[in-house]
């Protein structure tokens, strides 16, 4: 088979490493000295409120937009600093799933997933028929494989999106707001199938989402960012930033409690 | 790696290290081929060494498992780790086997009734498209406030003042093109003076319009039904019919205002060019400025200025609500945005080759 590789790797190096980042747009600086590691195994959730760059982290992390300052380390090789080739390499070993889905128009559903087997692998073509499609179940999408991208649904869209990401057998995978826009079960179900694939493979998860009954599911480590500040104002555990954080912006977001309202503490005469 | 053993009749191989989209193809093939060479003699799979799978070495060992086969000949898979245990599905639903599903393959005749059926809908929405902008015009003249104006001058800025350039360009080519073409054959017959006729009315009646036509199709049509089609995909079109709101007082009555306004406009840009171009060639058959000016002025009259004219606004009418049906018939989909603008510049210019022959053809009699 594969004699190069031994039977077990052992990974010493975080499976992402993002160290000093300064991202923005422009001169615009959205996030600044962000460092915080992902190891193997992890699952780690990257969280706050819209706008304050939770999809921009992710699109710095994997490459697509260079960072102002610092550095993003995938297993070891820094993505900042890659020649083009090497990036390439580099981006071929993590699974993104984008907010959208992003599935290619002109092919069908079944076509999108199989589309990174077609191009990376010698399986033959009916065997990659049966690996997408047992892909297409695991995402309970088995029913659409021959629907094109333009008649699913958000929700349907991103299952899709999720099997093509896992179709490389990537083990790091990058999930853009996965959940949201699907039904609490099919949510549910989702989540279940990140926590076996951990479990089973020992896959890596990077999962931007803010549905809280999700973090608390999957998270083993929440990474929080803050708009105002643009900094990364908490790090851990979900169930312990809710309940022992002293920042009170972070309780809030776990609590889900809203904004105190501007004439909060003036009594009514 | 694989070995084919045969002890006690049975057939062996084994499943070892990592299997990985990288490098199952090979193994999966020789599988594949194991099972078919023994199609009665039990196969039994060793993947107690077997480390790590991903979504392929599952779909792999589903494969190994799903398989039917007599009994006597089954397969065994022995020394599964637990773990990628749970990862292969139990079951074998029908559906996973075989190719996609096709498109059921339609007959020539049905294609034919598919094609005419799809033609006679398509005049029908043109039509009602057509009395709708009809009925919205009609309003418009009669109540103040119909009409978005300032919507109509950004869409009459981008799709006439823009323009400028490229109608320029094409106009002075085309006067420059076709009074050298005409020249060298009038010179032949000493009637190059003949020359400054046919490049009058040419350029007035028949190329001014149709080249402005053409680059207005390619450019604004096309811009038209996109932007009207990526609203209609991004639901645009649907809030502002749950405003309350008509599409066509909206989006499409300051389009088809600006071409109307726009279009004859470009089109006196490329006949003064196109006549200057004209001019510069006619230098160099021994026509000066002066002489071309006085004869221009006898061949051609207002009466060849305002038919070129009546046919750019009638053009720039047709593209633009061409462009706008276009657009609201989109689907679904960035595909559909594309089928739309390709959809609207050709047929844009099948009809202002047609609407320019039916001109020529009421004009002249």
């Amino acid at each position: 088979m594969a004699p190069a590789e031994a039977a077990t790797t052992v990974h010493a190096e975080p499976a992402i490493s993002v160290r000093n980042l300064r991202m923005g747009y422009g001169t615009k600086v959205l996030l600044d000295q962000a460092s915080f590691d992902v190891q193997r195994e992890e699952i780690v959730v990257i969280l706050g409120g819209s706008g304050c760059g939770k999809s921009s982290l992710m699109k710095n992390i994997i490459g697509l937009y260079p960072p102002m300052a610092g550095d993003v380390l995938i297993a070891g090789d820094s993505i900042v600093s890659a020649s083009p080739a090497d990036k390439a390499h580099i981006q071929r070993k993590l699974g993104i799933m984008y907010q959208s889905g992003a599935l290619f128009g002109s092919l069908t559903v079944l076509e999108n997933v199989r589309f990174p087997l077609d191009e990376f692998t010698d399986i033959g073509p009916s065997q990659k028929d049966l690996a997408a499609r047992l892909l297409l179940r695991t995402v309970e999408m088995g029913y659409a494989e021959s629907l094109m991208p333009g008649e699913l649904s958000g929700g349907m869209l991103k299952r899709a999106g999720i099997a093509r990401a896992m179709a490389l057998g990537c083990d790091i995978l990058l999930l853009d707001e996965p959940s949201a826009g699907m039904d609490p079960i099919t949510a549910a179900n989702l989540d279940r199938t990140i926590l076996r694939l951990r479990e089973n493979l020992g896959f890596t998860f990077v999962v931007v989402t803010h549905e809280l009954s999700s973090i608390f599911t999957i998270a083993d480590r929440a990474v929080m960012l803050d708009p105002v500040s643009r900094r990364i104002i908490a790090e851990g555990k979900p169930s312990e930033l809710r309940d022992q954080s002293k920042d009170p912006r972070v309780r809030q977001f776990f609590n889900r409690e809203p904004d105190a309202l501007p004439n909060a503490g003036t009594k009514r005469t | 790696m694989m070995d084919d053993s045969t002890k006690t009749g049975d057939v062996s191989f084994a499943l070892e290290g990592r299997l990985t989209a990288s490098n199952i193809g090979p193994v999966w093939a020789e599988a594949a081929q194991t099972l078919e060479r023994n199609p009665d003699r039990r196969v039994v799979v060793d993947a107690s060494r077997l480390d790590y799978v991903d979504n392929t070495g599952i779909a792999l060992l589903f494969d190994l498992k799903r398989r039917r086969r007599p009994k006597g000949a089954e397969i065994e898979i022995q020394g599964l780790a637990p773990n990628l245990a749970t990862l292969v599905p139990d079951d074998d639903p029908e559906d996973l086997s075989g190719a996609a599903p096709q498109a059921p393959s339609v007959g020539l005749f049905e294609q034919i009734g598919r094609a005419t059926e799809q033609q006679i809908t398509y005049v029908r929405r043109m039509l009602a498209f057509l009395s709708d902008c009809g009925a919205a015009l009609l309003l418009a003249t009669r109540r103040r406030g119909v009409v978005r104006w300032s919507e109509t001058l950004i869409v009459a800025t981008e799709a006439g003042a823009n323009a400028v350039p490229i109608v320029l360009l094409i106009g002075f080519l085309m006067g420059v093109i076709i009074a050298f073409e005409i020249g060298l054959v009038a010179r032949q017959f000493g009637a190059v003076i003949f020359v400054v006729d046919g490049v009058g009315v040419a350029m007035l009646r028949e190329l001014g319009p149709l080249m402005t036509a053409i680059v207005f199709a390619g450019r604004t049509g096309a811009a038209f039904a996109a932007q009207i089609g990526t609203q209609k995909v991004n639901e645009e079109i649907n809030a502002i019919l749950t405003f309350g709101l008509d599409p066509i007082h909206f989006l499409v009555l300051p389009r088809l205002l600006a071409a109307v306004l726009v279009v004859p406009l470009l089109t006196v840009f490329a006949d003064v060019v196109g006549l200057f171009g004209g001019a510069l060639v006619l230098v160099s058959f021994d026509i000066g400025f002066v002489q071309f000016y006085n004869h221009l002025l006898g061949a051609v009259g207002m009466n060849d200025l305002l038919v070129g004219l009546l046919k750019a606004a009638v053009f720039g009418f047709a593209i633009a609500a061409i462009g706008c049906e276009r657009g609201l018939s989109t689907g679904a989909g960035a595909t559909s945005v594309g089928l739309s603008a390709t959809s609207a510049v050709v047929t844009s210019i099948v009809w202002v080759v047609v609407l320019d022959g039916l001109f020529t053809v009421l004009l002249s009699g």
